[in-house]
């Protein structure tokens, strides 16, 4: 399934957050979006499933426009795992998980249902909390849940929000592998949303790095992950090491803040925090 | 651990089952109090006689014509009343606490019943008919019909103009509520004294005015509704993964939430306007449904309607020997359901709700 963002910009009434983005994704692949709080990482993944309509721009599935394809036939293809600090459902896991083949249910494909829902419990390793009620989960467990959720709608596109934001490092390294696996296995491209540089870069296929609302650099991550790159972006000083043919960030420190720069950011971290939350609630 | 398959779905099926068995053993508790109910009320009869007498007349027998009056007459379409508005409003309340995420969401909080009493009071006190040329025993019931529906009318309009988050619809829902009770305050405090015991009497709720003649229309609305919402348990369960969420699911919140919180609102509707705004009903019959069966909306909406219905059973049948000539079942209900609700909070260790 292929990709394509075209000309992309969004505003939040009159702020600017997305600029002209454009590129193109193909193939079974793992793909991270990087860059600081507030430069459209999650409106960038909301203009793609259609959570947010962009003020410009167009986004394409094998050619065809998002805007023309119906909430209910978008959900077959493109699957989606929010960020989920605070999610809570009362449901037991079974059910929560069960919700993700909404897409799919007609009458009579309960059995089918069940199936597909157990092997994909199994496959993540959470087959034991079944039964369990959602909200007695740990960080950890409740991430594997949202994932199982968006991999039970059987998507040809995943989009996570920072599925690994909650977990310990075991976690972290556990679950961005597994993503890795699944986009070869379930032959479907896998995009997440990613702060830590070093997971990114070590089980990435591509870097999308951004900045400033725009697609800053992109690409395997030997090339996107370098010390200017960093600086130009994040503001800090880096060495990048090699470990394992993957670069390695070793940071640094932190340029000096320059204040309206600063506070820039900060405002657009609040608009897009507060239009997000009216969203959501 | 591993589970297979086959254990997995063996779990799941009894806990299923399990929720089957929990509704089946509130429907049981209805039945229990719905010929209980029979033997209570002003005319001295013993339950047994009393469920003797139903028999006899629905099997054609002869019948005391005086027993047959009190039990087949009055207190059958009385009791019937008491299901229908028990499993209605637990319905409404379920629907609406979905909706809006929230869980004192209720016809009441939505004022639903408040646009209901407002247009009573136009009836009872001022002998304004909504709708004109309606016979005068039916004036009050339409125009609390018509009335009951105008909150959820002016929250839809107002998402048409703007987008309004689910927090703002239940705000503008308490907004009406206390616009039409000032309102109603207004009216009453002008009012003569023997309108104003009327309109008092209506606004605690009661089953009293329930006739064979109020049945087929509470009954056949609350039914049509109930059974478009349950078609709706799927779509509801994917409304609690959240807004944003939910369109990635292929469905659009905002409709979901709009059409059943106008089907909840007629389901209220033909209810209240026959027996006035019966308290709490929608917060009891869910909650304590919820503590049972769970949250999934396909068993949670019968268990809460079989729930609802036993408990207002029970709430009219102390309401009918409370006092010297009985009280209306709104006092009872909220009497009877405010220290049970919160005994179960207490109780309760675990939060169902979220």
């Amino acid at each position: 399934m292929e990709l394509k963002i075209k000309d992309v910009s969004f505003s939040y009434s009159s702020v600017p957050v997305l600029h002209d983005v454009s590129f193109e994704l193909g193939g079974n692949e793992l793909v991270s979006i990087l860059g600081p709080n507030g430069v459209g990482k999650s409106t960038l993944i909301h203009c793609i499933n259609k959570i947010l309509a962009p003020t410009s721009g167009t986004v394409l599935i094998d050619g065809k426009d998002v805007s023309e394809i119906k909430l209910k036939e978008l959900a077959k293809q493109i699957g989606y795992v929010p960020y989920s600090a605070n999610d809570s459902f009362p449901l037991s896991v079974i059910d929560t998980v069960m919700i993700g083949r909404h897409p799919h249910s007609k009458w009579g494909t309960l059995d089918k249902d069940l199936d597909i829902v157990y092997d994909t419990l199994r496959m993540l390793g959470i087959s034991h909390l079944a039964m369990r009620p959602f909200n007695e989960l740990s960080a950890g467990q409740h991430q594997k849940v949202m994932l199982a959720r968006g991999l039970v709608q059987e998507p040809e596109i995943l989009l996570l929000d920072e599925p690994t934001s909650n977990l310990d490092v075991r976690h972290q390294l556990d679950v961005t592998k597994m993503l890795k696996r699944l986009s070869r296995e379930k032959n479907i491209l896998i995009v997440m949303i990613s702060h830590d540089i070093n997971i990114a870069a070590k089980y990435s296929d591509k870097i999308i790095l951004m900045h400033k609302g725009s697609v800053f650099d992109m690409g395997e991550p030997n090339k996107v992950i370098t010390a200017e790159n960093l600086r130009t972006v994040y503001g800090v000083t880096a060495e990048i090491t090699k470990d394992d043919d993957a670069p390695h960030v070793i940071l640094k420190d932190a340029l000096p803040m320059d204040e309206e720069e600063d506070d820039a950011r900060i405002e657009d971290i609040h608009t897009f925090e507060s239009k997000n939350a009216e969203t959501q609630s | 651990m591993i589970l297979d398959n086959a254990t997995i779905r063996r779990m799941y099926s009894s806990e299923n089952r399990k929720r089957v068995l929990w509704t089946l053993a509130f429907v049981a508790l209805a039945a229990v109090m719905f010929f209980i109910t029979l033997g209570f009320g002003v005319y001295n009869i013993s339950v047994m006689d009393a469920i003797g007498v139903f028999f006899d007349h629905l099997f054609g027998n002869e019948v005391d014509p005086r027993a047959d009056e009190y039990v087949w007459n009055t207190r059958l379409p009385r009791a019937l009343g008491a299901i229908i508005a028990g499993a209605g409003l637990s319905i409404a309340g379920v629907i609406m606490q979905n909706d809006f995420k929230n869980p004192l969401a209720e016809p009441y909080t939505m004022g639903i019943s408040s646009g209901a009493f407002l247009g009573a009071v136009l009836g009872i006190i001022l002998n304004i008919s909504i709708v004109p040329f309606v016979p005068d025993g039916s004036k009050v019931i339409v125009n609390a019909y018509l009335f009951s529906l105008l909150p959820v009318a002016i929250i839809a309009a107002f998402s048409k103009f703007r987008k309004l988050t689910p927090m703002s619809m239940i705000l503008t829902g308490i907004a009406v509520m206390f616009l039409f009770s000032s309102i109603c305050q207004i009216i009453m405090v002008t009012a003569p004294s023997e309108s104003l015991a009327d309109a008092y009497a209506w606004r605690v709720g009661s089953l009293d005015r329930v006739r064979w003649g109020s049945i087929p229309m509470m009954l056949g609305s609350t039914l049509f509704f109930s059974v478009i919402l349950y078609m709706f348990a799927g779509r509801l369960n994917v409304m609690y993964v959240g807004d944003r969420s939910v369109k990635t699911l292929g469905e659009s919140p905002m409709t979901i939430r709009l059409v059943t919180m106008i089907l909840a609102s007629l389901l209220t509707a033909g209810i209240v306007s026959y027996t006035g705004t019966i308290g709490f009903i929608g917060l009891v019959g869910p909650h304590v449904a919820r503590i049972f069966v769970g949250s999934n909306n396909r068993y949670l909406i019968p268990a809460s309607a079989a729930f609802g219905a036993a408990f207002i059973l029970l709430a009219d049948t102390i309401a009918k020997v409370s006092g010297i000539n009985g009280l209306p079942v709104g006092v009872i209900s909220s009497m009877v359901g405010g220290p049970l609700f919160m005994w179960i909070l207490i109780r309760q260790r675990k939060n169902v709700w979220a």
